[in-house]
């Protein structure tokens, strides 16, 4: 009786009871966990992926390079607090701030080409960045990543200890997903999505595509940022390879495993990939060829993704 | 110092070579089958730890692998794209490009499984050990063996494209796949037998590379980026474009180092992207490819 | 709908409560080793899992009146999953103490961990000497060897047996630095001149065009300032180019196993220093080499009785503080003296916190001279501590409280 109606209410306007469900799940999932760090960590992937979706799910463009925005929005945070001693909140404005900026540059050249071109452009622009952050070991501590980064307090607001850091991170998670459904159900968000059904013909009615394709990467750059400020306070710590072409990949491998387009399944999907990671990394050696099968299963089978296969199951019947 | 130098452009000939098989192999699978084929370094990983097993463990000797192996890969080739690949040709193409994705994770780690992670010996044959004087300069033997080979199989790919009937379908088949079927070819099998050569030649570099370097799971992620930025800059479907651009690549990492060590890899990234951003087509891709 | 909604919701929180494990009356001491298992150089560190096992089974297996708990964990030699896993054991596993962590970058990401959870860390694996020096702090020891010890010890030797002048093929990352900067130091001490330096790219398939360099400057030694696949790349194009006919080569990492993966012709006569070798006079590492040879089918390389070394020492530490509370225990680890199969004698400095012994300079063997599996190097030299490490008072480490 509670699945039927359920699944009724999933099949009505899917969104608005989505969004309810995942803050739900989202505020219990510390006690859910083997360790609140690791939700900490599936919320800040969670966000990414949400932001990746934005790109690759509603405007159809296969970005290799949104590591640089998560990086970028690390380690300016991250270079903030270890070496200037600035006050939190200032770090993370910052770090969004750099992910915002570099995205126009970025997005603007690379939206010139189209499909496997824009994602080699991204790759290559990507690469580049990780180059810099390599180099510049004054300021990011190079491959030994950015170490001892501080979690100071913001007026009252402590988070120290993992729990709290966690429903810090929330906030904006939430803020995020609402802003995000906000975006992708306005007019902006309704013609991206025309305009990756058909380009040609949201061409010919005089929309400028190219307009609104940088305008989405900006945005998704932004929300990256976002999750990689997060990432810097959970780690105490900015690696390296945060900014690396696999750390795009995994972006990718999380939003098709949580289905493309739905805004929300990528970050499920983010959550799935990294209890995986977790659980089998602890068990075996073999994590890559497990991984490696599931997401080619995913891309097989799921090409809808966990969400949107749901969705496509309960509209269909 | 112009010995010096010489010896420094034969090495970037030689590492051109092994870009330059290896490209062709990429290019024609992303000119007939519109794969970005990123699971293209295991296979050349395969290749190398193919031949491995052909000399090491059953004690067969380097001619026989040469000819053997590449045979083997290209078989897996044709075996992946016919299970795998071929069910997602009616979605968008980055959908190809993520499975072999995954896939090059699960070949790696299997490899790595089986054969553990610290990789396998594998030597020069002693037939073509020592160096060869070249009159400015002596330069090891089996490095212009693999130049050589190189030259063959170019050459020889050349005119299977340009002057058989087989050739004819594939140059079709890169312009206009639906024609070629409509004509009543089957492009289903001409789309497994072009996987299955780009295959071979992953695995041809890869037994080539065996013997000067170090063999193991992970020896394609080194050339795997490199590999799509000389399909890039040479132009995606064209041969003539993988031969140049290789030669270009290779000169340009082992010249370059000297010149300025810092940004010799970076360099090439930047290039692509100008490549891109100006021309991307590349040097000698067709138009159409642009979509 | 909201009663419903309330009842779910009820329930789910009860489950959740569920999860908060028990509090226990007497708690067991837990070690724990986060190593590499399936990255690139697990065929060296993943043994060592091995190697605390049996440590803790040496040692009997109890301690303070319970059953040792044992965990292991994989970082894959990344830094950011060393991260998690450390929070992992330190949070939700309880653990007391992590040993190993090789990767210099893991092991500064693990040891910042073990400060803020007030637990122990060892690292046996990571080379840095920030472990000891600007980045040290009361929680982590550093075990067995670090780059100024590696770099000086065959590095001093070098200059005097080998040649003076030399040429360095730099791993392009803070290890290869670091190792560049102390071996340096190392050569000037000796009067000797650096002909030349390449920095090449992590993961560099092709070595030919710093190897020729290398060649027309006609140094008396080559020094390889890389390890695992890079070094095998590099040697095996070295003797193709005929460069061993012209200089000798010294490395800044070797183990049995890479040895095994490119041969011996490639390394042989290469010289680099280590920690132990399981021919060596300590007493009990004949034994111990015998029965890992029995259990495991190979020699160990000299990483695994480092590991085993460090979890022993541990181990005594808190028997000898007759508590598991980390300041106790970490009290009785400095300024302390020890011998085991490992290090006789050993010594751990309060001042850094860096675990000091002999250094030993090895000449890899020819293939004829190998007359039993894995007796792939011969002992050349030995360097005292006082040598092979740095003065404690220059390694800028100011160790702080707890």
């Amino acid at each position: 009786m509670i699945m039927q109606a359920l699944m009724d209410k999933i099949r009505e306007t899917p969104s608005r009871y989505i969004i309810s469900v995942l803050i739900i799940l989202f505020i219990l999932l510390p006690f859910l966990t083997p360790y609140t760090a690791l939700a900490s960590e599936m919320l800040i992937f969670a966000l990414f992926a949400m932001a990746y979706d934005i790109v690759l799910g509603y405007s159809g463009m296969l970005s290799f390079g949104h590591a640089a925005f998560f990086g970028l929005g690390a380690y300016g945070t991250g270079i903030m607090l270890v070496h200037l001693k600035a006050p939190l909140f200032i770090a993370m404005v910052v770090g969004v701030t750099l992910s915002f900026i570099a995205a126009w540059p970025v997005g603007y050249l690379s939206i010139r080409r189209r499909g496997i071109y824009f994602a080699m452009v991204t790759l290559a622009f990507a690469q580049m960045l990780y180059f810099i952050a390599f180099k510049w070991t004054a300021l990011t501590g190079g491959d030994d990543g950015l170490q001892r980064i501080p979690r100071p307090s913001i007026g009252p607001i402590a988070i120290e200890s993992e729990l709290s850091l966690y429903y810090f991170i929330l906030i904006f998670v939430v803020a995020s997903m609402l802003l995000g459904l906000r975006i992708v159900n306005s007019p902006f968000g309704k013609t991206l999505q025309a305009m990756r059904e058909n380009e040609n013909r949201a061409r010919s009615i005089g929309f400028n595509i190219f307009r609104f394709k940088l305008f989405a990467f900006v945005i998704s750059a932004l929300f990256s940022g976002l999750a990689g400020c997060f990432y810097a306070l959970l780690l105490n710590y900015v690696p390296l390879g945060s900014m690396h072409w696999a750390t795009s990949g995994e972006v990718v491998m999380m939003t098709i495993v949580g289905g493309m387009g739905t805004l929300f399944g990528p970050m499920l999907g983010a959550i799935a990939v990294v209890l995986l990671r977790d659980i089998i990394g602890s068990y075996t050696e073999s994590w890559n060829l497990i991984m490696g099968i599931l997401f080619m299963a995913a891309v097989l089978s799921f090409r809808r993704g966990i969400l949107g296969s749901l969705r496509e199951r309960l509209q269909g019947s | 110092m112009s010995q010096y130098l010489i010896t420094q452009l034969l090495n970037g000939l030689i590492v051109g070579s092994l870009y330059i098989l290896l490209s062709m192999g990429l290019t024609i699978i992303f000119g007939m089958l519109g794969i970005v084929n990123f699971a293209h370094g295991a296979l050349y990983m395969l290749g190398a730890y193919a031949a491995y097993t052909v000399v090491g463990v059953l004690s067969g000797n380097f001619l026989i692998a040469i000819l053997v192996v590449p045979l083997a890969i290209g078989l897996i080739g044709a075996l992946l794209e016919t299970t795998l690949l071929r069910r997602l040709y009616r979605v968008e193409p980055f959908y190809n490009l993520l499975l072999t994705f995954g896939l090059m994770l699960v070949i790696q780690d299997a490899v790595r499984i089986g054969y553990g992670p610290e990789g396998e010996p594998f030597n020069i044959p002693g037939a073509l050990l020592g160096a060869v004087n070249l009159g400015i300069t002596y330069y090891p033997k089996y490095r212009l063996f693999i130049f050589a080979i190189t030259v063959l199989c170019s050459v020889g790919l050349i005119l299977f494209l340009e002057r058989t009937k087989v050739g004819a379908i594939i140059r079709a088949g890169t312009e206009d796949s639906d024609m070629v079927d409509a004509l009543g070819i089957d492009i289903g099998k001409v789309f497994t037998f072009v996987f299955g050569i780009g295959a071979a030649l992953a695995g041809l570099a890869g037994v080539l590379a065996a013997p000067i370097q170090n063999v193991e799971p992970a020896m394609g992620m080194n050339f795997l980026v490199e590999t799509f930025v000389v399909v890039v800059i040479g132009g995606m479907g064209s041969i003539i474009g993988s031969i140049i651009a290789g030669l270009i690549i290779g000169e340009t990492l082992t010249i370059g180092v000297l010149i300025w060590p810092p940004m010799a890899t970076t360099l090439i990234y930047i290039f692509m992207a100008f490549i891109l951003l100006i021309r991307p087509r590349g040097l000698f891709g067709r138009a159409e490819f642009l979509d | 709908m909201g009663r419903k909604f309330l009842t779910t919701t009820l329930i789910i929180i009860g489950l959740a409560v569920l999860w908060v494990p028990p509090v226990a009356a007497e708690e067991p001491v837990r070690v724990a080793i986060l190593t590499d298992m399936s990255g690139p150089y697990a065929g060296i560190c993943a043994s060592n899992v091995d190697a605390v096992k049996m440590a803790i089974e040496d040692f009997g297996g109890m301690l303070l009146g319970n059953k040792i708990e044992f965990y292991y964990r994989d970082h894959h030699c990344k830094p950011d999953i060393a991260n998690e896993r450390a929070k992992e054991l330190y949070e939700r596993e309880r653990v007391d103490i992590i040993i190993d962590v090789p990767n210099s970058a893991a092991g500064l990401a693990v040891s910042e961990q073990a400060r803020l959870h007030k637990r122990l860390f060892i690292s046996v694996g990571s080379g840095t000497t920030e472990h000891s020096g600007s980045k040290c702090n009361r929680y982590t020891f550093d075990w067995a060897y670090n780059d100024y010890m590696l770099a000086t010890s065959v590095g001093l030797w070098g200059a005097d047996n080998l040649g003076k002048k030399w040429y360095t093929i730099t791993a392009d990352y803070a290890w290869g630095h670091d190792l560049f900067k102390n071996f340096t130091a190392a050569l000037k001490k000796k009067g000797g001149i650096l002909l030349g330096n390449d920095n090449v790219a992590l993961g560099t398939a092709d070595f030919t065009p710093y190897l020729l360099k290398a060649k027309r400057a006609k140094p008396e030694v080559l020094v390889l300032l890389n390890a695992g696949k890079d070094a095998n790349n590099a040697t095996k194009q070295a003797v193709e180019f005929g460069l061993k006919k012209e200089m000798k080569i010294i490395h800044a990492l070797i183990f049995v196993p890479s040895i095994r993966a490119v041969g011996p012709e490639v390394y042989a006569d290469d010289y680099v220093a280590g920690a132990w070798y399981w021919k060596v006079d300590t007493p009990g590492a004949r034994e111990f080499a015998d029965r890992w040879l029995k259990k495991f089918g190979h020699r160990p390389n000299w990483m695994n009785p480092a590991n085993y070394s460090a979890t022993l020492q541990y181990l005594r530490a808190v028997k000898r503080a007759g508590t598991k509370d980390p300041k106790a225990v970490i009290k009785q680890l400095e300024d302390h003296t020890f011998g085991d199969l490992f290090a006789n004698p050993g010594y751990i400095r309060p001042e850094d916190h860096m675990q000091v012994g002999k250094a030993y300079i090895f000449r890899a063997k020819r293939p004829e001279e190998i007359k039993e599996k894995d007796d792939c190097f011969e002992i050349v030299g030995t360097i005292p501590p006082e040598q092979a490490y740095m003065d404690p008072k220059k390694t800028g480490c100011r160790m702080g409280g707890f």
